[in-house]
């Protein structure tokens, strides 16, 4: 399979940028789940900015383009740094984010540009984006639908019922990605109910699973390009195993980070941090 | 049993829906049915003449909302069929959010409202949902008395642009509407009358004409409206028939908190209407005993004479 390469070291220093966008627009809101974007953020580089994705900032609703949803919708700051920074919308609109008269909220909304669907409700995201993928199993059309979905959002029993439907269906054109952080608000995911073995789970409901370093650029280039050219007809999920919080070191794995809000001194260490080469 | 216009029989309410959703899915081919694992003649012959717009999803309400907002957002027109408890309250919340939140043109047929399901006990009873549903921003709800309502539901759901809910009855019942009828009205005067307004919903307007005939020869002009559309209420005709009247009666098989009766008091009090209202349906309690559907009418005081006896006592046999 011929995977096109991609300069990994370029979309570090892109997600560094990003990361302090995000930083500066939490900072800003006085709320946001920051440890979540960070942890999937790398992903959304490599999907966007790593032209992974079909899609055209100019035309974001082309018919062809290929249909991402955000199903941790919590973590839609972060899809709203890749998508401004494309051009979908203004780069100042970060400055926005849950002031009052915003259109960019905490969660995302189907009116952004770039946007397909409303998340912030765990467990439709991926449902949704079976129907995306049937729709172009029945009208053979060429899209692919991606799916990021946290790990805690897998408690939710509508994220199983998704994978036995995609399954049977043999949506090979859907691709899952798991933010595996593996921690949810209070606690760890496998302190809390356990998700291992995940990936045997997955598998054993019909789909093709691989496991990723969610912060490796050369990897993640690797699988998500590779999914879009499937070798069988199942389903493929991809596991990112992540960091949450990662870039700010006194946030990385860090339960208080779901959704802490880090005080002036915390904001001049992070910047730092993410402005150093 | 009352005939069609042609002399045939009446068809069962199911049949009639499905075989006008069959219909408009040979023309285009944009229409799909998913169901939760439920079926009907008809849809067994949908599912033979065009299998590739339909999908037994399992027994799995929730993905089928989710699936069909999919299906949706890429210009499909989505019919999704499940029994009404499952599909409402199981899945309210994908309805808000997949469905309301984006406008999406969904059609969700329910199956069994009120106590249609009877002897299959409270968790197949749908005696919740329109109090519930009314409740939700864009959603528009039908709740067809007949085949020509039930094929009326079908056409105007087609034409809508975001999420409908059809209550959908299960069995044969008189034909009560011409096939032309003005069901885009949302509300539709069966009985003309100056004292006594009986609104009805569903099948429980059949009851309403029952009730009627039993309130006479006391009673002089009870009007009887059956209320086809219950959200978005059809303010503007539904006051046209309520100034006419002295006393108005509301008829549903469903909890009196949040149904039709509550939309109706809703209607006077913000339109500073001072008329006499009855909200006449089941109490604030489950059905407690298994029986027939009729058995367990009388058991809530829906059957035709505690029904009957209930409007008498209200406003005296002198008024009826």
């Amino acid at each position: 399979m011929n995977i096109p390469s991609i300069d990994a070291e370029a979309l570090h220093r892109k997600a560094r940028q990003l990361r302090l966008r995000i930083l500066e627009a939490i900072a800003k809101a006085g709320k946001g789940h920051i440890g979540g974007a960070y942890s999937c953020l790398d992903i959304l580089v490599a999907l966007y900015h790593g032209k992974v994705l079909n899609v055209d900032p100019r035309n974001p609703k082309w018919p062809e383009r290929d249909r991402f949803i955000l199903s941790k919708g919590h973590s839609g700051i972060a899809l709203y740094a890749v998508l401004s920074d494309l051009g979908f919308f203004d780069v100042a609109a970060m400055n926005t984010v849950c002031q009052d008269g915003s259109s960019l909220g905490e969660h995302p909304d189907h009116r952004i540009p770039g946007v397909e669907i409303d998340t912030g409700s765990l467990g439709h995201g991926l449902n949704i984006g079976a129907g995306m993928a049937l729709n172009a199993k029945m009208d053979g059309l060429p899209y692919f639908t991606f799916v990021l979905l946290g790990d805690g959002e897998c408690y939710e029993g509508t994220v199983w019922e998704a994978l036995l439907f995609a399954a049977h269906h043999q949506l090979n054109n859907l691709v899952a990605i798991i933010d595996r952080n593996r921690q949810i608000t209070l606690d760890f995911t496998e302190d809390c109910i356990r998700l291992e073995p995940l990936e045997k789970k997955i598998c054993d409901f019909g789909w093709d699973v691989v496991m990723v370093d969610g912060h490796s650029y050369e990897k993640l280039n690797a699988v998500l390009k590779a999914s879009r050219q499937p070798e069988s007809r199942k389903p493929l999920a991809i596991i990112a195993n992540t960091i949450k919080g990662k870039g700010v070191s006194f946030m990385e794995r860090q339960l208080k980070w779901h959704h802490g809000m880090p005080n002036a001194q915390e904001i001049e260490i992070a910047r730092k941090e993410l402005s150093s080469p | 049993m009352a005939m069609n216009m042609d002399g045939s029989k009446p068809i069962d309410l199911r049949d009639a829906l499905f075989d006008a959703v069959h219909a408009m899915a040979s023309k285009d081919p944009r229409v799909i049915f998913i169901t939760a694992d439920m079926g009907s003649w008809s849809l067994t012959r949908f599912r033979e003449h065009l299998p590739g717009q339909f999908i037994n999803i399992g027994i799995s309400e929730q993905n089928m909302i989710g699936v069909a907002a999919g299906l949706a957002l890429e210009g499909k027109r989505v019919f999704v069929y499940a029994i009404i408890p499952f599909l409402v309250l199981r899945c309210l919340e994908q309805i808000k959010v997949d469905l309301c939140m984006m406008n999406l043109p969904v059609t969700l047929i329910g199956g069994g409202p009120g106590l249609c399901y009877a002897s299959d006990g409270p968790t197949h009873h749908a005696i919740e949902d329109v109090s519930v549903m009314r409740a939700l921003p864009g959603m528009t709800i039908y709740n067809p008395c007949d085949q020509y309502a039930a094929q009326a539901a079908v056409r105007q759901a087609f034409d809508q642009q975001g999420p409908v809910y059809i209550r959908l009855d299960k069995g044969r019942y008189d034909i009560i509407h011409k096939p032309d009828a003005a069901f885009e009205d949302g509300v539709i005067s069966l009985k003309s009358g100056a004292g006594l307004l009986i609104i009805g919903t569903g099948i429980m307007t059949q009851q309403a004409l029952k009730i009627a005939e039993m309130l006479r020869p006391a009673a002089c002009g009870v009007g009887i409206a059956d209320l086809f559309r219950i959200s978005p209420l059809p303010c503007r005709k539904l006051l046209d028939l309520i100034k006419k009247s002295t006393h108005i009666i509301t008829l549903e098989e469903h909890v009196i908190t949040g149904g039709i009766g509550s939309a109706i008091s809703e209607l006077l009090a913000d339109n500073n209407l001072n008329i006499p209202l009855r909200r006449i349906g089941i109490a604030d309690v489950y059905c407690s005993q298994y029986g027939c559907r009729e058995c367990m009418r009388k058991s809530v005081g829906l059957d035709d004479v505690s029904i009957k006896n209930n409007i008498v006592k209200w406003i005296g046999a002198a008024n009826c």
